[in-house]
């Protein structure tokens, strides 16, 4: 995280949709297969690493989402400090990927983190998105990883009407402008 | 466009997914020993029958994992998913 600069820095509000950027959020993923691994992560963020699909868990300070069997994405409620980030990838990375247990990726630069609030967020959502939203919303906590509007994304529904989108950096300019495009006509 | 039941995210939409061929295809154990015409039928040659055909399928805009899929190609009916590494529940 050295340099953080990121590409939107803005916030939209349209009928019963606001759409901002919230960042710099510590972002890290995590790859493991051993039974280990995944108590490793538990005691260490003192969070209960979610091991069913499409689910995950979170403290006050931090949300772990599932992606595969063997892969999870940490990141934090709240803006961070550089140096904060980097003392718990640290801290992470002795623990578990000198050990050998699985490995331990901060991928804060790589994904921007844009939260999506209002009644409508779904119907934005659903214009340019092949997935089924209908069980997905009623569902706090649940997380999803799919396409919207051709773009790779990851989705955690934290509360009702408040979710968290992760996109990669190169696409979230243009998703960002899809987004406020579609926005204007729902 | 049609629908796949990930094994490991559930049932999501083809578009999320990738094709990766014909499935059970088994490496030879001495590839050397093998004159070009069996090399080669081994590494390019694949049936893509009309009907019922064992596939590979990647969900590559979701959990990036391989799984195996029995599915019609004549009408895209889907028989059965599997993971990697399992038997075919059908034969």
């Amino acid at each position: 995280m050295l340099n953080f600069n990121t590409p939107i820095i803005d916030t939209k509000e349209y009928s019963e949709i606001k759409i901002s950027e919230i960042e710099p959020i510590l972002k890290i993923n995590l790859r493991g297969k051993s039974r280990d691994f995944v108590t490793k992560i538990g005691k260490e963020l003192s969070i209960i690493t979610p091991v069913d699909p499409n689910t995950s868990s979170s403290n006050e300070k931090f949300n772990l989402l599932w992606l595969s069997p063997d892969e999870w994405f940490l990141y934090s409620n709240d803006k961070i400090d550089i140096k904060d980030a980097n003392v718990l990838e640290n801290k992470l990375f002795n623990e578990i990927s000198k050990v050998k247990l699985g490995s331990v990726t901060n991928v804060s630069d790589h994904w921007i983190m844009i939260n999506l609030r209002g009644a409508k967020i779904f119907e934005l959502l659903s214009a340019g998105c092949p997935f089924n939203f209908n069980n997905f919303k009623n569902s706090k906590g649940a997380v999803t990883q799919t396409l919207i509007n051709h773009i790779d994304v990851i989705i955690h529904n934290k509360n009702v009407n408040d979710l968290n989108l992760f996109v990669r950096r190169s696409f979230s300019a243009h998703l960002w402008s899809w987004m406020n495009d579609s926005a204007r006509f729902i | 466009m049609f629908l796949i039941n990930c094994p490991y995210c559930g049932e999501r939409d083809q578009s999320e997914f990738s094709a990766g061929g014909e499935a059970h295809i088994i490496r030879p154990k001495q590839p050397t020993e093998l004159s070009d015409d069996q090399w080669a039928e081994y590494l390019f040659m694949r049936k893509n029958i009309k009907g019922v055909q064992f596939e590979r399928w990647n969900h590559a805009h979701g959990c990036r994992k391989w799984f195996n899929m029995v599915r019609d190609t004549s009408n895209d009916k889907i028989h059965a998913v599997y993971k990697m590494g399992e038997k075919p529940p059908i034969k």
